[in-house]
Protein backbone atom coordinates (compact mmCIF):
# COMPACT_ATOMS: atom_id res chain seq x y z
CA UNK A 1 0.00 0.00 0.00
CA UNK A 2 2.61 2.47 0.90
CA UNK A 3 4.26 1.69 -2.34
CA UNK A 4 1.79 1.98 -4.55
CA UNK A 5 1.29 5.33 -2.62
CA UNK A 6 4.93 5.98 -3.18
CA UNK A 7 4.44 5.53 -7.10
CA UNK A 8 0.81 6.98 -7.76
CA UNK A 9 1.78 10.97 -5.92
CA UNK A 10 4.38 11.73 -8.71
CA UNK A 11 1.99 10.71 -11.42
CA UNK A 12 -1.09 12.10 -9.48
CA UNK A 13 0.77 15.76 -9.49
CA UNK A 14 2.00 15.95 -12.86
CA UNK A 15 -1.97 15.08 -13.79
CA UNK A 16 -2.83 17.59 -11.65
CA UNK A 17 -0.50 20.23 -13.02
CA UNK A 18 -1.24 19.35 -16.76
CA UNK A 19 -5.09 19.60 -15.61
CA UNK A 20 -4.34 23.38 -14.67
CA UNK A 21 -1.91 24.53 -17.51
CA UNK A 22 -4.82 23.44 -20.15
CA UNK A 23 -7.37 24.25 -18.62
CA UNK A 24 -5.44 27.83 -18.66
CA UNK A 25 -4.07 27.67 -22.24
CA UNK A 26 -8.02 26.55 -23.01
CA UNK A 27 -9.42 29.63 -21.06
CA UNK A 28 -6.44 31.95 -23.03
CA UNK A 29 -7.56 30.84 -26.33
CA UNK A 30 -11.33 29.78 -25.61
CA UNK A 31 -12.27 33.47 -26.78
CA UNK A 32 -10.59 33.47 -30.12
CA UNK A 33 -11.25 30.05 -31.17
CA UNK A 34 -15.13 30.93 -30.93
CA UNK A 35 -13.79 34.58 -32.57
CA UNK A 36 -12.48 32.71 -35.98
CA UNK A 37 -15.36 30.08 -36.42
CA UNK A 38 -17.50 32.93 -36.01
CA UNK A 39 -15.97 34.66 -38.51
CA UNK A 40 -15.87 32.44 -41.10
CA UNK A 41 -19.73 32.54 -40.51
CA UNK A 42 -19.90 35.86 -41.12
CA UNK A 43 -17.48 36.61 -44.27
CA UNK A 44 -19.50 33.58 -45.66
CA UNK A 45 -22.86 35.01 -45.05
CA UNK A 46 -21.79 38.02 -46.21
CA UNK A 47 -20.57 37.22 -49.25
CA UNK A 48 -23.60 35.24 -50.58
CA UNK A 49 -25.78 38.08 -49.81
CA UNK A 50 -23.62 41.20 -49.44
CA UNK A 51 -24.97 43.79 -47.83
CA UNK A 52 -27.83 41.97 -45.79
CA UNK A 53 -28.51 41.22 -42.20
CA UNK A 54 -29.31 37.55 -40.98
CA UNK A 55 -31.68 36.30 -38.54
CA UNK A 56 -31.15 32.56 -37.54
CA UNK A 57 -33.68 30.59 -37.56
CA UNK A 58 -33.04 26.49 -36.10
CA UNK A 59 -31.17 25.34 -39.19
CA UNK A 60 -31.10 28.33 -41.52
CA UNK A 61 -31.11 31.72 -41.84
CA UNK A 62 -33.12 34.00 -43.12
CA UNK A 63 -31.52 37.32 -44.81
CA UNK A 64 -33.09 40.54 -44.84
CA UNK A 65 -32.50 43.78 -46.71
CA UNK A 66 -34.36 46.55 -45.98
CA UNK A 67 -36.65 44.66 -44.15
CA UNK A 68 -37.68 42.35 -46.92
CA UNK A 69 -36.49 38.31 -47.01
CA UNK A 70 -34.39 38.39 -49.81
CA UNK A 71 -33.41 34.72 -49.51
CA UNK A 72 -32.19 31.61 -47.23
CA UNK A 73 -28.75 30.56 -46.44
CA UNK A 74 -27.93 27.31 -45.02
CA UNK A 75 -25.41 24.73 -44.21
CA UNK A 76 -24.50 21.75 -45.84
CA UNK A 77 -22.41 18.62 -45.25
CA UNK A 78 -21.15 16.18 -47.60
CA UNK A 79 -18.40 13.09 -47.41
CA UNK A 80 -16.08 14.19 -50.17
CA UNK A 81 -12.58 12.45 -51.47
CA UNK A 82 -11.10 12.89 -48.07
CA UNK A 83 -13.36 13.98 -45.23
CA UNK A 84 -16.53 16.48 -44.97
CA UNK A 85 -17.00 19.17 -47.33
CA UNK A 86 -19.15 21.86 -45.34
CA UNK A 87 -20.95 24.12 -47.84
CA UNK A 88 -22.66 27.31 -47.41
CA UNK A 89 -25.34 27.68 -49.98
CA UNK A 90 -27.78 30.80 -50.68
CA UNK A 91 -31.30 30.00 -51.51
CA UNK A 92 -33.89 32.71 -53.36
CA UNK A 93 -37.35 32.56 -52.19
CA UNK A 94 -38.03 31.07 -55.72
CA UNK A 95 -35.71 27.93 -54.70
CA UNK A 96 -32.88 28.80 -57.13
CA UNK A 97 -29.41 29.04 -55.87
CA UNK A 98 -27.53 32.71 -55.36
CA UNK A 99 -24.42 31.18 -54.75
CA UNK A 100 -22.53 28.44 -53.05
CA UNK A 101 -19.62 29.27 -50.38
CA UNK A 102 -16.91 26.50 -49.56
CA UNK A 103 -16.36 26.71 -45.62
CA UNK A 104 -14.25 23.84 -45.13
CA UNK A 105 -12.96 20.73 -47.29
CA UNK A 106 -9.70 19.04 -46.79
CA UNK A 107 -9.87 17.40 -50.43
CA UNK A 108 -6.76 16.65 -52.57
CA UNK A 109 -4.50 20.17 -53.09
CA UNK A 110 -4.28 21.29 -56.58
CA UNK A 111 -7.76 18.88 -57.19
CA UNK A 112 -10.28 18.67 -55.16
CA UNK A 113 -9.89 22.08 -53.03
CA UNK A 114 -10.53 23.97 -56.65
CA UNK A 115 -14.27 23.07 -55.68
CA UNK A 116 -13.85 26.27 -53.41
CA UNK A 117 -12.69 28.32 -56.49
CA UNK A 118 -15.24 30.58 -58.30
CA UNK A 119 -14.78 29.00 -61.58
CA UNK A 120 -16.68 25.70 -60.05
CA UNK A 121 -18.86 27.40 -57.73
CA UNK A 122 -19.96 29.91 -60.47
CA UNK A 123 -21.61 27.19 -61.61
CA UNK A 124 -24.60 27.12 -59.10
CA UNK A 125 -25.66 30.70 -59.57
CA UNK A 126 -29.55 30.90 -60.74
CA UNK A 127 -29.62 26.96 -61.47
CA UNK A 128 -32.91 25.34 -60.08
CA UNK A 129 -32.80 22.26 -57.48
CA UNK A 130 -33.73 19.78 -60.14
CA UNK A 131 -30.48 20.93 -62.44
CA UNK A 132 -28.29 20.75 -59.08
CA UNK A 133 -26.20 17.81 -60.65
CA UNK A 134 -23.40 16.76 -62.63
CA UNK A 135 -23.65 16.62 -66.28
CA UNK A 136 -23.08 12.82 -66.48
CA UNK A 137 -25.95 12.65 -64.10
CA UNK A 138 -28.61 14.81 -66.47
CA UNK A 139 -27.60 18.30 -64.44
CA UNK A 140 -26.24 21.04 -65.35
CA UNK A 141 -23.19 21.12 -63.47
CA UNK A 142 -18.97 20.32 -64.98
CA UNK A 143 -17.36 18.56 -63.24
CA UNK A 144 -13.49 19.60 -62.40
CA UNK A 145 -11.67 17.38 -65.02
CA UNK A 146 -9.58 14.77 -62.30
CA UNK A 147 -11.89 15.70 -59.32
CA UNK A 148 -14.98 13.76 -59.97
CA UNK A 149 -15.63 12.54 -57.00
CA UNK A 150 -14.80 15.69 -54.82
CA UNK A 151 -17.49 17.95 -57.38
CA UNK A 152 -20.44 14.75 -57.19
CA UNK A 153 -19.60 15.18 -53.67
CA UNK A 154 -20.21 19.13 -53.07
CA UNK A 155 -22.92 18.63 -55.57
CA UNK A 156 -25.08 16.21 -54.36
CA UNK A 157 -24.65 18.21 -50.66
CA UNK A 158 -25.86 21.46 -51.96
CA UNK A 159 -28.92 19.52 -53.46
CA UNK A 160 -29.89 17.30 -50.85
CA UNK A 161 -29.88 20.63 -48.78
CA UNK A 162 -31.33 22.60 -50.67
CA UNK A 163 -34.15 20.05 -50.74
CA UNK A 164 -34.52 20.39 -47.54
CA UNK A 165 -34.07 23.99 -47.45
CA UNK A 166 -37.13 24.35 -49.62
CA UNK A 167 -39.38 22.38 -47.54
CA UNK A 168 -38.47 23.76 -44.55
CA UNK A 169 -38.51 27.63 -45.70
CA UNK A 170 -42.12 27.00 -46.67
CA UNK B 1 -28.14 7.03 -38.51
CA UNK B 2 -25.41 5.88 -39.74
CA UNK B 3 -24.89 3.44 -42.72
CA UNK B 4 -23.08 0.80 -41.11
CA UNK B 5 -22.05 -1.48 -44.07
CA UNK B 6 -20.84 2.31 -45.35
CA UNK B 7 -18.45 3.05 -42.48
CA UNK B 8 -17.64 -0.62 -43.10
CA UNK B 9 -16.56 -1.25 -46.70
CA UNK B 10 -15.55 2.77 -46.20
CA UNK B 11 -12.84 2.00 -43.15
CA UNK B 12 -11.16 -1.65 -44.88
CA UNK B 13 -10.93 -0.33 -48.64
CA UNK B 14 -11.90 3.31 -49.50
CA UNK B 15 -10.10 4.70 -46.30
CA UNK B 16 -7.84 1.83 -45.40
CA UNK B 17 -5.89 3.50 -42.54
CA UNK B 18 -2.51 2.30 -43.87
CA UNK B 19 -2.88 2.77 -47.33
CA UNK B 20 -4.36 6.15 -47.24
CA UNK B 21 -4.59 7.94 -44.31
CA UNK B 22 -0.90 7.40 -43.39
CA UNK B 23 -2.14 5.67 -39.50
CA UNK B 24 -0.02 3.28 -38.17
CA UNK B 25 2.72 3.18 -40.63
CA UNK B 26 5.37 2.08 -37.84
CA UNK B 27 4.60 -1.14 -37.08
CA UNK B 28 3.48 -1.57 -40.90
CA UNK B 29 6.70 -1.63 -42.03
CA UNK B 30 8.36 -2.70 -38.70
CA UNK B 31 6.65 -5.96 -38.32
CA UNK B 32 5.22 -6.95 -42.07
CA UNK B 33 8.77 -8.64 -42.61
CA UNK B 34 6.91 -12.24 -41.69
CA UNK B 35 3.32 -13.20 -42.48
CA UNK B 36 2.55 -15.19 -38.86
CA UNK B 37 4.22 -11.61 -37.30
CA UNK B 38 1.79 -9.28 -39.03
CA UNK B 39 -0.88 -12.00 -38.48
CA UNK B 40 -0.59 -11.49 -35.05
CA UNK B 41 -0.18 -8.03 -34.64
CA UNK B 42 -2.92 -7.29 -37.13
CA UNK B 43 -4.78 -9.23 -34.46
CA UNK B 44 -4.26 -7.55 -31.93
CA UNK B 45 -4.56 -4.07 -33.39
CA UNK B 46 -8.18 -4.93 -34.40
CA UNK B 47 -8.99 -5.85 -30.78
CA UNK B 48 -7.63 -2.76 -29.47
CA UNK B 49 -9.20 -0.63 -32.02
CA UNK B 50 -12.61 -1.74 -31.34
CA UNK B 51 -12.38 -1.80 -28.06
CA UNK B 52 -11.02 1.84 -27.82
CA UNK B 53 -13.24 2.93 -30.33
CA UNK B 54 -16.11 1.65 -27.71
CA UNK B 55 -14.56 2.75 -24.95
CA UNK B 56 -13.47 6.62 -25.76
CA UNK B 57 -16.81 7.27 -27.84
CA UNK B 58 -18.91 6.85 -23.88
CA UNK B 59 -16.35 8.92 -22.39
CA UNK B 60 -16.07 11.28 -24.78
CA UNK B 61 -20.56 11.73 -24.92
CA UNK B 62 -21.01 11.66 -21.26
CA UNK B 63 -17.75 13.03 -19.67
CA UNK B 64 -16.45 15.04 -21.57
CA UNK B 65 -19.04 17.07 -23.37
CA UNK B 66 -21.44 17.56 -20.33
CA UNK B 67 -18.55 19.11 -18.13
CA UNK B 68 -17.36 21.41 -21.97
CA UNK B 69 -13.88 19.67 -21.31
CA UNK B 70 -13.46 18.55 -25.10
CA UNK B 71 -10.22 20.09 -25.58
CA UNK B 72 -8.64 17.20 -22.86
CA UNK B 73 -10.05 14.34 -25.15
CA UNK B 74 -6.23 13.88 -26.80
CA UNK B 75 -4.65 13.06 -23.10
CA UNK B 76 -7.59 11.12 -21.68
CA UNK B 77 -8.23 8.95 -24.77
CA UNK B 78 -4.63 8.01 -25.04
CA UNK B 79 -4.10 7.59 -21.09
CA UNK B 80 -7.13 5.53 -21.42
CA UNK B 81 -6.36 3.47 -24.34
CA UNK B 82 -2.65 3.10 -22.32
CA UNK B 83 -4.45 2.19 -19.53
CA UNK B 84 -6.33 -0.46 -21.36
CA UNK B 85 -3.41 -1.98 -23.40
CA UNK B 86 -1.64 -2.18 -20.22
CA UNK B 87 -4.49 -4.16 -18.41
CA UNK B 88 -5.04 -6.09 -21.37
CA UNK B 89 -1.45 -7.22 -21.51
CA UNK B 90 -1.47 -8.47 -17.82
CA UNK B 91 -5.01 -10.72 -18.21
CA UNK B 92 -3.11 -11.82 -20.86
CA UNK B 93 0.08 -12.63 -19.70
CA UNK B 94 -1.56 -14.16 -16.40
CA UNK B 95 -4.41 -16.60 -18.21
CA UNK B 96 -3.35 -17.27 -21.21
CA UNK B 97 0.01 -17.10 -21.26
CA UNK B 98 0.75 -19.32 -24.67
CA UNK B 99 -1.63 -16.33 -26.37
CA UNK B 100 0.60 -13.98 -24.24
CA UNK B 101 3.88 -15.17 -25.81
CA UNK B 102 1.80 -15.13 -29.97
CA UNK B 103 0.54 -11.47 -29.46
CA UNK B 104 2.02 -10.08 -25.91
CA UNK B 105 4.81 -8.03 -27.29
CA UNK B 106 2.82 -6.32 -29.93
CA UNK B 107 0.82 -4.71 -27.55
CA UNK B 108 2.84 -1.88 -26.28
CA UNK B 109 3.29 -1.40 -29.83
CA UNK B 110 0.08 -0.85 -30.21
CA UNK B 111 -0.07 2.22 -27.11
CA UNK B 112 1.66 4.62 -29.68
CA UNK B 113 0.42 3.59 -32.86
CA UNK B 114 -1.19 6.83 -34.13
CA UNK B 115 -3.56 3.93 -35.39
CA UNK B 116 -5.44 3.92 -32.63
CA UNK B 117 -5.83 7.02 -31.27
CA UNK B 118 -6.43 8.18 -34.81
CA UNK B 119 -9.75 6.15 -35.19
CA UNK B 120 -10.90 7.60 -31.84
CA UNK B 121 -10.58 10.97 -33.05
CA UNK B 122 -12.56 10.13 -36.62
CA UNK B 123 -15.37 8.34 -34.59
CA UNK B 124 -15.86 12.16 -33.13
CA UNK B 125 -14.78 14.01 -36.39
CA UNK B 126 -17.38 11.84 -38.12
CA UNK B 127 -19.92 11.89 -35.82
CA UNK B 128 -20.75 8.93 -35.02
CA UNK B 129 -23.03 6.88 -32.89
CA UNK B 130 -21.71 4.31 -30.27
CA UNK B 131 -22.57 1.26 -32.52
CA UNK B 132 -21.12 3.40 -35.95
CA UNK B 133 -17.84 4.25 -34.07
CA UNK B 134 -17.46 0.80 -32.90
CA UNK B 135 -18.15 -0.57 -36.24
CA UNK B 136 -15.61 1.97 -37.88
CA UNK B 137 -12.83 0.62 -35.33
CA UNK B 138 -13.04 -2.89 -36.16
CA UNK B 139 -13.25 -1.95 -39.34
CA UNK B 140 -10.49 -0.07 -39.53
CA UNK B 141 -8.72 -2.55 -37.70
CA UNK B 142 -9.46 -4.96 -40.63
CA UNK B 143 -8.53 -3.21 -42.95
CA UNK B 144 -5.42 -2.40 -41.21
CA UNK B 145 -4.70 -6.29 -40.64
CA UNK B 146 -5.74 -6.86 -44.80
CA UNK B 147 -3.01 -4.33 -45.50
CA UNK B 148 -0.14 -5.91 -43.24
CA UNK B 149 -0.60 -9.45 -44.37
CA UNK B 150 -0.73 -8.09 -48.32
CA UNK B 151 2.36 -5.87 -47.66
CA UNK B 152 4.37 -8.98 -45.65
CA UNK B 153 3.15 -11.75 -48.30
CA UNK B 154 5.05 -9.67 -50.54
CA UNK B 155 7.62 -8.62 -48.67
CA UNK B 156 8.41 -12.47 -47.94
CA UNK B 157 8.69 -13.04 -51.59
CA UNK B 158 11.16 -10.03 -51.84
CA UNK B 159 13.34 -11.38 -49.45
CA UNK B 160 13.61 -14.48 -52.42
CA UNK B 161 14.22 -11.52 -55.09
CA UNK B 162 17.23 -9.47 -56.51
CA UNK B 163 16.50 -6.22 -55.21
CA UNK B 164 19.34 -3.65 -56.10
CA UNK B 165 21.50 -3.18 -52.84
CA UNK B 166 20.13 0.18 -52.10
CA UNK B 167 16.61 -0.42 -52.17
CA UNK B 168 16.79 -3.60 -50.31
CA UNK B 169 14.87 -3.35 -46.76
CA UNK B 170 13.07 -0.25 -46.23
CA UNK B 171 12.74 1.60 -49.52
CA UNK B 172 12.01 -1.44 -51.89
CA UNK B 173 8.90 -1.75 -48.68
CA UNK B 174 7.64 1.93 -49.33
CA UNK B 175 7.57 1.00 -53.06
CA UNK B 176 5.47 -1.83 -52.69
CA UNK B 177 3.28 0.33 -50.55
CA UNK B 178 3.05 2.47 -53.10
CA UNK B 179 1.62 -0.14 -55.18
CA UNK B 180 -0.41 -0.95 -53.06
CA UNK B 181 -1.81 2.30 -52.63
CA UNK B 182 -2.75 2.89 -56.27
CA UNK B 183 -4.55 -0.60 -56.58
CA UNK B 184 -6.10 0.46 -53.40
CA UNK B 185 -7.34 3.39 -54.77
CA UNK B 186 -9.39 2.26 -57.42
CA UNK B 187 -11.94 1.75 -54.75
CA UNK B 188 -12.19 5.45 -54.18
CA UNK B 189 -15.09 5.84 -56.03
CA UNK B 190 -17.38 3.56 -54.44
CA UNK B 191 -20.32 4.87 -52.97
CA UNK B 192 -22.99 2.86 -50.88
CA UNK C 1 26.55 22.67 -23.33
CA UNK C 2 27.90 20.32 -26.25
CA UNK C 3 26.74 21.45 -29.22
CA UNK C 4 26.75 17.82 -30.57
CA UNK C 5 23.74 16.90 -28.90
CA UNK C 6 21.90 19.44 -31.58
CA UNK C 7 23.51 18.57 -34.39
CA UNK C 8 23.35 15.04 -34.18
CA UNK C 9 19.85 14.90 -35.35
CA UNK C 10 20.59 16.69 -38.16
CA UNK C 11 22.21 13.91 -40.00
CA UNK C 12 24.02 11.25 -38.22
CA UNK C 13 20.86 10.43 -35.95
CA UNK C 14 18.23 11.92 -38.32
CA UNK C 15 14.73 10.42 -36.76
CA UNK C 16 13.53 9.87 -39.90
CA UNK C 17 15.72 8.09 -41.84
CA UNK C 18 17.84 6.35 -39.65
CA UNK C 19 15.75 5.95 -36.80
CA UNK C 20 12.91 5.47 -38.84
CA UNK C 21 10.63 7.25 -36.40
CA UNK C 22 7.76 9.67 -37.33
CA UNK C 23 6.19 8.35 -40.12
CA UNK C 24 2.40 9.10 -40.27
CA UNK C 25 2.98 12.54 -39.36
CA UNK C 26 5.61 12.54 -42.48
CA UNK C 27 3.79 11.06 -45.08
CA UNK C 28 0.29 12.53 -44.87
CA UNK C 29 1.41 15.96 -43.85
CA UNK C 30 4.13 16.49 -46.44
CA UNK C 31 1.22 17.40 -49.32
CA UNK C 32 2.68 21.26 -49.90
CA UNK C 33 6.14 23.12 -47.61
CA UNK C 34 3.42 24.71 -45.83
CA UNK C 35 2.18 22.30 -44.06
CA UNK C 36 5.42 20.89 -43.42
CA UNK C 37 7.11 23.78 -41.94
CA UNK C 38 3.61 24.39 -39.48
CA UNK C 39 4.12 20.76 -38.84
CA UNK C 40 7.54 20.83 -38.03
CA UNK C 41 6.62 24.15 -35.11
CA UNK C 42 4.31 22.08 -33.61
CA UNK C 43 6.88 19.41 -32.80
CA UNK C 44 9.46 21.10 -32.25
CA UNK C 45 7.42 22.91 -29.19
CA UNK C 46 6.52 19.50 -28.24
CA UNK C 47 9.43 17.46 -28.44
CA UNK C 48 11.57 20.50 -26.75
CA UNK C 49 8.91 20.83 -24.06
CA UNK C 50 8.36 17.61 -22.91
CA UNK C 51 11.90 16.54 -23.16
CA UNK C 52 13.00 19.76 -21.15
CA UNK C 53 10.33 18.59 -18.92
CA UNK C 54 10.72 15.15 -18.41
CA UNK C 55 14.39 15.75 -17.66
CA UNK C 56 13.85 18.22 -15.13
CA UNK C 57 11.75 15.79 -13.22
CA UNK C 58 13.60 12.52 -13.84
CA UNK C 59 14.52 11.76 -10.43
CA UNK C 60 11.28 12.14 -9.24
CA UNK C 61 9.38 9.73 -11.28
CA UNK C 62 9.23 6.44 -10.86
CA UNK C 63 10.23 4.23 -13.25
CA UNK C 64 6.84 2.09 -12.77
CA UNK C 65 4.97 4.85 -13.68
CA UNK C 66 6.80 6.49 -15.72
CA UNK C 67 4.81 5.58 -19.07
CA UNK C 68 1.68 6.94 -17.97
CA UNK C 69 4.12 10.60 -17.06
CA UNK C 70 5.28 10.91 -20.06
CA UNK C 71 2.17 10.72 -21.83
CA UNK C 72 0.47 12.95 -19.73
CA UNK C 73 3.45 15.60 -20.17
CA UNK C 74 3.86 14.58 -23.96
CA UNK C 75 0.05 14.90 -24.25
CA UNK C 76 -0.40 18.48 -22.58
CA UNK C 77 1.92 19.80 -24.68
CA UNK C 78 0.25 18.69 -27.47
CA UNK C 79 -2.63 19.72 -26.60
CA UNK C 80 -1.56 23.29 -26.15
CA UNK C 81 -0.25 23.40 -29.35
CA UNK C 82 -3.72 22.30 -31.05
CA UNK C 83 -5.57 25.15 -28.89
CA UNK C 84 -3.20 27.84 -30.14
CA UNK C 85 -2.83 26.80 -33.61
CA UNK C 86 -6.89 26.51 -33.78
CA UNK C 87 -6.69 30.14 -32.30
CA UNK C 88 -3.90 31.65 -34.10
CA UNK C 89 -3.57 29.70 -36.86
CA UNK C 90 -6.85 28.77 -38.06
CA UNK C 91 -5.93 27.47 -41.53
CA UNK C 92 -3.18 25.60 -40.93
CA UNK C 93 -4.91 23.70 -38.15
CA UNK C 94 -7.40 22.89 -40.28
CA UNK C 95 -5.23 21.77 -43.04
CA UNK C 96 -2.91 19.63 -40.68
CA UNK C 97 -6.47 18.12 -39.15
CA UNK C 98 -6.41 15.03 -36.95
CA UNK C 99 -2.56 15.35 -37.59
CA UNK C 100 -1.96 17.99 -34.25
CA UNK C 101 -3.69 15.77 -31.83
CA UNK C 102 -1.53 12.87 -33.56
CA UNK C 103 1.67 14.40 -32.40
CA UNK C 104 1.32 12.54 -29.09
CA UNK C 105 1.97 9.52 -30.68
CA UNK C 106 4.94 10.66 -33.09
CA UNK C 107 7.09 7.78 -32.17
CA UNK C 108 9.88 10.45 -31.90
CA UNK C 109 8.95 11.87 -29.14
CA UNK C 110 8.41 9.16 -26.90
CA UNK C 111 11.18 7.38 -28.19
CA UNK C 112 13.48 10.53 -27.14
CA UNK C 113 11.65 11.01 -23.53
CA UNK C 114 12.54 7.10 -22.95
CA UNK C 115 15.74 7.25 -24.68
CA UNK C 116 17.48 10.33 -23.60
CA UNK C 117 15.46 12.89 -21.47
CA UNK C 118 15.04 10.63 -18.88
CA UNK C 119 18.61 9.84 -18.65
CA UNK C 120 19.97 12.85 -19.19
CA UNK C 121 20.50 16.50 -17.78
CA UNK C 122 18.13 19.32 -19.15
CA UNK C 123 20.10 21.20 -20.80
CA UNK C 124 21.43 18.21 -23.24
CA UNK C 125 17.83 16.84 -23.50
CA UNK C 126 17.03 20.70 -24.54
CA UNK C 127 19.81 20.43 -27.60
CA UNK C 128 18.76 17.10 -28.12
CA UNK C 129 14.77 17.74 -28.70
CA UNK C 130 15.65 21.05 -30.95
CA UNK C 131 18.32 19.08 -33.01
CA UNK C 132 15.47 15.88 -33.85
CA UNK C 133 13.20 18.43 -34.61
CA UNK C 134 14.91 20.01 -36.84
CA UNK C 135 15.94 16.73 -38.45
CA UNK C 136 12.64 15.95 -38.86
CA UNK C 137 12.10 19.26 -40.37
CA UNK C 138 14.69 18.74 -42.88
CA UNK C 139 12.61 15.40 -43.55
CA UNK C 140 9.40 16.41 -44.27
CA UNK C 141 10.44 19.79 -45.80
CA UNK C 142 12.47 17.57 -48.22
CA UNK C 143 9.73 15.25 -49.29
CA UNK C 144 6.91 18.39 -49.15
CA UNK C 145 9.33 20.20 -51.84
CA UNK C 146 9.18 17.37 -54.08
CA UNK C 147 5.87 16.12 -53.86
CA UNK C 148 4.22 19.53 -53.99
CA UNK C 149 7.10 20.66 -56.92
CA UNK C 150 6.41 17.66 -59.21
CA UNK C 151 2.52 17.57 -58.64
CA UNK C 152 1.65 21.01 -58.92
CA UNK C 153 4.55 22.02 -60.92
CA UNK C 154 5.34 25.18 -58.43
CA UNK C 155 6.23 25.74 -55.13
CA UNK C 156 4.19 28.62 -52.42
CA UNK C 157 5.54 29.12 -49.05
CA UNK C 158 3.32 31.75 -46.91
CA UNK C 159 1.96 33.34 -49.99
CA UNK C 160 5.30 33.75 -51.86
CA UNK C 161 5.94 31.88 -55.41
CA UNK C 162 9.24 30.39 -54.96
CA UNK C 163 8.90 27.96 -57.93
CA UNK C 164 6.63 29.57 -60.52
CA UNK C 165 4.58 26.81 -62.31
CA UNK C 166 7.10 25.16 -65.20
CA UNK C 167 4.76 22.03 -66.35
CA UNK C 168 1.43 22.24 -68.21
CA UNK C 169 0.73 18.73 -66.92
CA UNK C 170 2.07 18.02 -63.42
CA UNK C 171 2.37 14.48 -62.10
CA UNK C 172 -0.74 15.05 -59.43
CA UNK C 173 -0.08 11.15 -58.10
CA UNK C 174 3.02 13.02 -55.55
CA UNK C 175 0.37 14.32 -54.03
CA UNK C 176 -1.50 11.23 -53.14
CA UNK C 177 -0.36 8.04 -50.20
CA UNK C 178 1.61 6.44 -53.16
CA UNK C 179 3.14 9.56 -54.25
CA UNK C 180 4.24 9.54 -50.79
CA UNK C 181 5.50 5.98 -50.31
CA UNK C 182 7.46 6.83 -54.02
CA UNK C 183 9.44 9.74 -52.46
CA UNK C 184 10.61 8.39 -49.11
CA UNK C 185 11.57 5.23 -51.29
CA UNK C 186 13.52 7.13 -53.34
CA UNK C 187 15.40 9.48 -50.85
CA UNK C 188 16.15 6.22 -48.63
CA UNK C 189 17.77 4.42 -51.56
CA UNK C 190 19.82 7.53 -52.44
CA UNK C 191 21.19 7.47 -48.43
CA UNK C 192 21.44 3.90 -48.77
CA UNK C 193 22.96 4.22 -52.47
CA UNK C 194 26.04 6.84 -50.62
CA UNK C 195 26.86 4.28 -47.53
CA UNK C 196 26.68 1.47 -49.73
CA UNK C 197 29.63 3.49 -51.63
CA UNK C 198 31.26 5.01 -48.55
CA UNK C 199 31.82 1.36 -47.13
CA UNK C 200 32.95 -0.04 -50.53
CA UNK C 201 36.18 2.76 -50.13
Amino acid sequence: MNRLLRISIPLIIICIVSGVTLTASYSLTEERIKAVEERTITEALSSIFPGASFTKTDDYYTALAQGEEIGYVFITEGKGFSGTIKTMVGMYPNDTISRIYVISQTETPGLGTRIAEPEFTNQFMGKRIEDLRLRRDGGLIDAITGATISSHAITEAVRTGAEVARNETR
Amino acid sequence: MDNLLAIAIGAIFVNNFILFKFLGLCPFFGVSKKTSSALGMGVAVIFVMTCASAITWPIYTYLLIPFEIEFMRTIIFILVIAAFVQLVEMIIRKYQPSLYKALGIYLPLITTNCAVLGVALVNLNERYSLIGSVVNGFSAGIGFTFALLLMSGIRERLELADVPKSFRNLPIAFITAALLGLAFMAFSGMRL
Amino acid sequence: MKLDELTKGLFKNNPVFYLVLGLCPLLAVSTSVDNAIGMSMGVLFVLAGSNVIISLLRHWIPPEVRIPCFIVVIASFVTIVDLFMHGYAPELHERLGIYVPLIVVNCIIFARAEAFASKKPVSASFLDGIGMSIGFMLAIVVIASCREILSTGKMIIFGYTLIPSFTQSPSVVMLLPPGAFLTIATIMALINYRHIRKERR
